[in-house]
């Protein structure tokens, strides 16, 4: 049937259902997180942006694990091969106007060239579900154990070096004509936060289309929508590329931010950690997974005062515990919760008892 | 090609399977079987390493019952890890496999919060065979003879004994299997008990040989992922044994050629390209060709 | 009654050539040939195992053939991909209703592809006969059982085919909706849509049919008009006479 024809069908384009309520808290967000750039000191903005800068790389793997139903623990590994192609091409442009962004460019487009590459072989093999997480495992551990041997003046580029296990350091940041976007800088902070917001509504716009809808049944009944006439396994490799490629925007703006790349970004542990975001938020949710994002990375944050290994146990025991109490994810009950609480009152009952039904009720 | 060459290359093959073998068996029953990964396989062979290394330090224990004790320890504690955990995802295969990871973080950074960054090795047995101008470890021929037992063992259990057929049947139909009477949930936390001892015993067997840090599991993982992506679950043994040992020839020119990194490497590779024509790994291939022979038979 | 009669007229829509496929030790499809005219509503009958779900799987590609040939308007579709024969015109209804069922059932309908992209008079025609367009908002899993058959037949129709498959599509139904069932099936092959059905339902097979191949050990055994078939005593023998 033709999209408009089905469209005609469809009351609700959006299972979120009400734009104008949506747009409103966007609105209010954004200009929350924009104005905060007016009053927060530099540390703060820093921070956040720190924060903040993981997000399109966990949207990502929202989309690629709760729409797609791919679970890959690669999204480090090309936020890490993003973050070091970056810093090879920067390095050798730093005198040449605009070099960052071709560094940028070349970062992102490496990432998402690994990834298609990937991609094609597993999905195109139509694998089972367990190996790609596996592989993608592997791909982490292998790229983490490559780069932490490049120590030495034999492993460089130009005028670059690997670096080893120490990493790649003096990576110039992001520059547009004379503003630089180094991580202390308000206008780091701003880029960020509509890069960020960007890439949600980007995504929730895609999970809203039709594409959105086929993804979702590529997740719940792949074979049925191979026999509904969809090419999946092209698909497949599309989202996992993308969800690549939004990993790479991550690992460009952290090495902008840091000014430095290291081996254990695309390890094992960091390899843990979209995964957890995605899951304790809710995978099947983007705004869960923006906000889980955030949140995480912030108590991880206060937690490595401590020392790495408390936020890595405390990771593994919200991993642990959501997995085996909050399946949805974390944020995703609780709205459950309360949209259930909210229910008897009101005329609204049953427009809240129709929007729970539907999945994503927050996208 | 002299034959001294020939036999150490032989030597470093041996080597190889065994490693692959010791790595990866216990994750690919548990697959075959329970249709679930355990991505804390690693630490789980990392907790085999850290029991052996304790008993010999602080009871003073001889290697051998060392060995034995991190066996016997590591399957309780996967009996344990059956029953409280694997056991709420049977319906959700991937869950399982989120979750354990979950697990394997908070074992590994456990013990390095309680037991510290490492520990002291326990010293290799110094046993040498030399043959022509090189010399072989002793202590690790006698972890080749360890796997070819283990493996005949298995075999002998899978085939051979009343448990064997009840959970290869309970692998093909598990409905079927508990519809005949077979406890098939039993099945299960026999299975997941016995990879578990399999994982300790990996860990037990190789603590002399490496350092003793919470995140030695990653240096097997890796390989045993691997390996159990091209085994395919569908027959755990025939699969470990085949893809150990394709690997492994894969793996042993490239390693001594170009280092173990690139033998690493090769092997993804090899992995990659292997799945895309075998997606259910060798296992799933040999036996779509048995049932093909025996159509084949039947006309 | 003869084995394997083409059509007495019309262009050919499907054929078979020698098609085989083994399970086993077992020849769920044995050098099939079968021809099926375009604007044709052919029932497949047979006892349990006879092939027919195997057959299916052949056309739709879910599974490879062994050897044989399978023709599609003239051209060879034999090794193509499952989604591109879809595109070509075939589409199938599983035996076990296959929707998605925490999408509602507007949202089902985006999934398929459609050929064409315009509106599809024929979907929208379906959807009011077989009480959906009601329930357009409905979470496809709190329909009926016979909706939710209902539905995939839609989503199946929704990707305009040629050619549809039925896999016992009145499986689990009243007598009422069978009956609805079979009254919709007839019409929609008035509308022009080729159909191949395969039921066990012989009341839905009476309603519907005017050709009947009967299916036995993967061959056809016998083919021809329903009433032909239901007199011959080895159809009777083999099929008619367990139920």
């Amino acid at each position: 049937m033709s999209p408009q024809a089905a469209k005609e069908l469809q009351q609700d384009p959006l299972p979120s259902g009400r734009p104008r309520a949506f747009w409103a808290v966007f609105g209010v967000v954004a200009a929350g997180l924009l104005g905060y750039s007016a009053v927060g000191d530099t540390f703060a903005l820093s921070n956040l942006a720190n924060f903040l800068l993981y997000v399109p790389m966990a949207l990502g793997l929202g989309l690629l694990w709760g729409y797609c139903g791919v679970l890959s623990f690669g999204q480090a590994a090309f936020f890490g091969i993003a973050g070091y192609v970056y810093g090879l091409i920067a390095g050798n442009l730093v005198d040449v106007a605009g070099g960052t962004l071709v560094a940028a460019a070349g970062g992102i487009v490496g990432a998402a060239l690994v990834a298609a590459a990937f991609g094609y072989f597993v999905f195109y093999g139509q694998v089972s579900g367990w190996i790609i997480p596996l592989l993608t495992l592997v791909l982490s551990l292998i790229l983490e154990t490559f780069m932490a041997q490049t120590a030495g003046y034999q492993w460089r580029i130009g005028r670059v070096l690997f670096g080893g296990y120490n990493g790649m350091t003096s990576i110039p940041s992001l520059r547009i004509g004379p503003v630089e976007f180094s991580g202390p800088t308000t206008a780091f902070y701003l880029l960020v936060v509509g890069l960020s917001l960007l890439a949600y509504l980007g995504l929730r716009s895609l999970v809203g289309s039709r594409y959105g809808f086929i993804l979702v049944g590529t997740r719940d009944d792949i074979e049925r929508t191979r026999m509904l006439g969809h090419n999946v396994d092209f698909m497949q490799v599309q989202v996992f590329t993308l969800a690549a490629a939004l990993a790479g925007l991550s690992g460009v703006l952290y090495v902008s931010w840091g000014n430095y790349m290291n081996p254990s970004n695309m390890g094992l542990l960091a390899a843990t950690l979209p995964v957890v975001w995605a899951a304790v938020g809710g995978r099947e949710s983007l705004v869960a997974v923006f906000l889980s994002t955030v949140a995480l990375r912030a108590l991880a944050d206060t937690l490595a005062v401590r020392g790495g290994e408390y936020a890595f146990l405390i990771m593994g025991g919200l991993l642990l515990g959501t997995m085996l109490f909050f399946p949805a994810g974390i944020v995703v009950s609780l709205a459950r919760a309360w949209q259930r609480r909210t229910q008897s009152f009101g005329p609204r009952a049953s427009r809240l008892a129709k929007s729970e039904r539907e999945p994503g009720v927050l996208k | 090609m002299s034959l001294p060459y020939i036999v150490n290359l032989l030597y470093q093959f041996a080597d190889n399977v065994a490693f692959l073998l010791l790595a990866a068996l216990g994750l690919m029953i548990i697959l075959g079987v329970l249709d679930v990964i355990n991505l804390a396989h690693g630490e789980l062979i990392m907790l085999g390493g850290y029991v052996t290394t304790l008993a010999f330090y602080r009871w003073h224990l001889p290697l051998a019952a060392c060995i034995v004790l991190s066996v016997i320890a590591v399957g309780l504690f996967g009996l344990l890890l059956e029953r409280t955990v694997i056991r709420r995802f049977y319906h959700d295969k991937l869950g399982a496999l989120v979750a354990t990871w979950g697990i394997s973080l908070i074992l590994s950074q456990g013990i390095l919060i309680v037991l510290g960054p490492s520990l002291q090795s326990v010293p290799l047995p110094d046993w040498t065979v030399s043959y022509g101008v090189y010399s072989f470890g002793g202590y690790r021929l006698l972890l080749f003879a360890v796997v070819v037992l283990v493996v005949v063992l298995a075999w002998w259990v899978f085939y051979h004994t009343r448990l064997g057929v009840q959970t290869r049947a309970t692998m093909q139909n598990a409905d079927m299997a508990q519809a005949l009477g077979i406890d098939t949930r039993r099945i299960y936390l026999l299975t997941f008990a016995a990879g578990s001892a399999l994982a300790g015993l990996t860990g037990a067997l190789y603590a002399p040989t490496t350092t003793i840090v919470p995140l030695m599991g990653t240096t097997f993982v890796d390989v045993a992922f691997i390996t159990v992506v091209v085994g395919g679950g569908a027959n755990p043994i025939v699969g470990a044994l085949t893809s150990a040992t394709v690997l492994s020839l894969i793996a042993t020119p490239l390693s001594s050629v170009l280092g173990t990194f690139f033998g690493r490497i090769g092997l993804l590779i090899a992995a990659l390209v292997i799945i895309r024509f075998l997606p259910r790994g060798f296992s799933g291939y040999l036996r779509d060709l048995q049932r093909r022979r025996m159509a084949q038979a039947a006309t | 009654m003869s084995v394997g009669t083409p059509p007495v007229s019309g262009e050919i829509l499907l054929q078979t050539t020698d098609l085989t496929k083994s399970f086993g030790g077992i020849r769920a499809v044995d050098h099939l040939t079968l021809t099926i005219a375009r604007g044709e509503l052919r029932c497949i009958i047979g006892p349990n195992g006879a092939g027919k779900s195997t057959l299916f799987s052949l056309l739709t590609g879910l599974h490879r053939a062994d050897s044989g040939r399978i023709l599609f308007r003239g051209e060879d579709i034999t090794r193509l991909a499952p989604f591109r024969r879809v595109q070509k015109g075939i589409c199938e209804k599983f035996q076990t209703t296959r929707i998605y069922r925490r999408l509602t059932v507007g949202q089902n309908l985006l999934i398929p592809r459609a050929m064409r992209g315009s509106e599809n008079g024929q979907l929208k025609w379906a959807l009011e006969t077989l009480g959906l367009a009601d329930e357009i908002d409905r979470p496809a899993g709190e329909l009926y059982h016979s909706h939710q058959q209902w539905l995939e037949i839609c989503l199946a129709l929704a990707t305009e085919p040629d050619l549809l498959l039925l896999d016992e599509p009145t499986a689990g139904m009243t007598p009422d909706e069978t009956a609805l069932t079979a009254q919709f099936v007839v019409d929609l092959n008035a509308h022009g849509v080729t159909v191949l059905v395969v039921e066990h339902d012989m009341a839905f097979v009476r309603y519907i049919a005017r050709q009947v191949t009967v299916l036995h050990y993967g061959r056809i055994f016998a083919e021809g008009a329903l009433a032909e078939i239901e007199s011959d005593q080895d159809v009777r023998r083999i099929y008619l006479g367990e139920e």
